[in-house]
């Protein structure tokens, strides 16, 4: 019984070794690719290791494609969409959770139906809307598009941040002749400040990640995101596979690096009973 | 203590007007001019455009390049899902099962997660090269294949690939959904099973699957809208090629809407998406609360 249940766990971990090495080839192989000279890239048999280091993808990718302005702007868009959704998802989220925990129910399903709107449906009334109000090539359209899928998930991740929030400890401010702004800002909000980071990093990714939008609004390359000024160039011969390789570990990065960070927190959601 | 309760409520809407007014313009009232302008003649650059009732409506539904592109839809979605669930499923598994490192591959395994759609498409196109990529050439040097395949340009083979890539993708969220739920499960269960002589698969099937079902219902009726509604991996990697043969509902949309600048059609098109999502959605949704039901 001991003998098997000893090779159960060791072909446990062979499974998982398996699905790690698959997990992460990708980001190695593209880590491994931005530093191998061209020549190298381009050697039978392919070697696995770079025989010498270069950097000359990223200088390159940085600046003469002048990627460091798209990187701006894709910092300055999500950074903006984070910031407005935290403050608008924190308010609505407690509000619903204090003031209407019985509608609140039907609220959240209509967030969740919102999550069912396909981006494609909504991107034929914004472009046409963004385009009348003058917003079309400006990062302002690019932020209050984002705010349609940001701001519903937030708040329905904020809401399960929120009900963990004694009840006890607020009435013990309001005694103490604290309003409800106050109770909100000084009692509330410092003990769901780990699940508002976590929040915030979320947004933050999804919007630094996002395409679909940024490809229908935005077409002056100077004004683009990162991801859709990699797009415009693909296929163009202007961008080969080293420069891809170094131009695409500059995108990933800040990403791996927030899931790190994270990881812990975005695993809750849907067993804490939030969604239900 | 009239006023004290009004007070109460004007408060409690303050709080969540800003988010409220944010649905409704850039949700709901979105929607129903979507709707407008599939009855439309909407063109992408034309400002003039004619009410043409359910004129579009006919015109998809009478076009063999729609259903083409709804039966890759399902396809791409059922496929990407179930081999998501098993992946996930069975990591969750392996690691709530091992007595160490489960922090590392844990952590190893959710990188995929973290992958920006432009890498995706990047990375996975110079993996698949059929010059420079590692996997054919690995394929050719081990003898299994005689000369280097272009994986993304086979009709044959693509489909394949992109759903392995969504699954690669996918896999990593349903884990952690279902190993956290997993922890949720008292340990006492399975001692008691075990007491009573019960055989493993019993016990996976009564204790496991029952109190992780929910949590799994639930993570299907997300990605399955996800997966549907996803636009950029697919696009990214293979712009709907070759022949179309990955060619889904999102993608067709955006080559009627912005490549033939016929967004009424494109209008149309997302509708019916839409429709066909709140029905898939009504289905599940009725055997979730079964579910719910039964665990009270």
């Amino acid at each position: 019984m001991v003998g098997r249940n000893k090779l159960s766990t060791a072909l446990t971990y062979v499974y998982l070794t398996i699905l790690a090495i698959v997990s992460v080839f990708p980001l190695i192989w593209i880590a491994l690719s931005s530093i191998k000279s061209s020549g190298e890239m381009a050697n039978y048999p392919l070697s696995f290791f770079p025989k010498e280091v270069t950097f000359e993808y990223y200088t390159r990718v940085l600046n003469d494609l002048s990627f460091t302005v798209n990187i701006k702007n894709s910092l300055l868009v999500s950074f903006s969409a984070t910031v407005i959704t935290i403050v608008v998802s924190s308010l609505g989220a407690y509000g619903i959770v204090r003031f209407f925990p019985k509608a609140g129910k039907k609220m959240t399903k209509v967030l969740i139906t919102t999550y069912m709107f396909p981006p494609i449906l909504l991107a034929v009334p914004y472009s046409i809307i963004i385009v009348s109000i003058g917003l079309v090539n400006t990062w302002t359209g690019l932020v209050i598009t984002y705010l349609s899928f940001s701001i519903p998930y937030a708040i329905w991740m904020l809401i399960g941040f929120f009900q963990t929030v004694p009840i006890e400890i607020e009435e013990a401010a309001k005694v103490d002749g604290a309003g409800k702004m106050r109770t909100f800002l000084q009692v509330a909000l410092p003990v769901v400040a780990p699940g508002m980071v976590a929040t915030a990093i979320y947004t933050f990714i999804n919007t630094w990640n996002e395409f679909l939008f940024a490809l229908l609004l935005i077409n002056s390359s100077e004004k683009m995101p990162i991801s859709v000024a990699l797009y415009s160039l693909t296929g163009s011969e202007i961008l080969d596979w080293g420069e891809m390789m170094a131009a695409s570990m500059i995108v990933i990065l800040p990403s791996i690096i927030f899931f790190m960070i994270i990881q812990n927190k975005i695993a809750g959601g849907l067993s804490d009973g939030s969604v239900k | 203590m009239e006023k004290k309760l009004r007070n109460f409520n004007i408060t409690g809407m303050l709080f969540i007007l800003p988010a409220i007014l944010i649905v409704i313009l850039l949700l709901i009232y979105p929607i129903f001019s979507s709707i407008y302008f599939s009855l439309t003649t909407k063109n992408l650059i034309r400002p003039f455009y004619d009410f043409v009732w359910f004129e579009n409506f006919k015109f998809v539904l009478t076009n063999p390049d729609f259903y083409k592109a709804f039966v890759n839809s399902i396809k791409w979605t059922f496929f990407s899902i179930v081999g998501q669930l098993f992946v996930g499923f069975s990591a969750a598994l392996a690691l709530n099962r091992i007595p160490r490192f489960t922090g590392i591959y844990r952590t190893l395994l959710i990188i995929p997660w973290a992958f920006p759609a432009i890498v995706i498409a990047f990375s996975w196109k110079y993996i698949l090269n059929d010059v420079y990529g590692f996997l054919p050439n690995l394929l050719t040097q081990l003898g299994i294949t005689s000369s280097n395949i272009n994986f993304l340009a086979n009709p044959d083979l693509v489909f394949i690939v992109v759903v392995l890539i969504n699954i690669w993708f996918g896999a990593p969220l349903f884990m952690v959904n279902i190993l956290s739920a997993l922890k949720t499960i008292p340990s006492e269960q399975y001692e008691a099973a075990q007491m009573d002589g019960a055989s493993p698969l019993q016990v996976f099937w009564h204790i496991t699957i029952r109190h992780v079902r929910v949590v799994i219902g639930l993570l299907l009726v997300l990605r399955t809208i996800w997966i549907f509604n996803n636009f950029d991996i697919l696009y990214l990697i293979t712009g709907g090629g070759p022949s179309d043969n990955t060619t889904t509902l999102p993608i067709f949309a955006y080559k009627v809407g912005w490549g033939m600048k016929q967004l009424g059609v494109a209008s149309a098109i997302t509708v019916i998406l839409l429709l066909f999502l709140l029905g898939i959605c009504f289905l599940y949704f009725k055997l979730l609360d079964k579910w719910e039901r039964d665990d009270r």
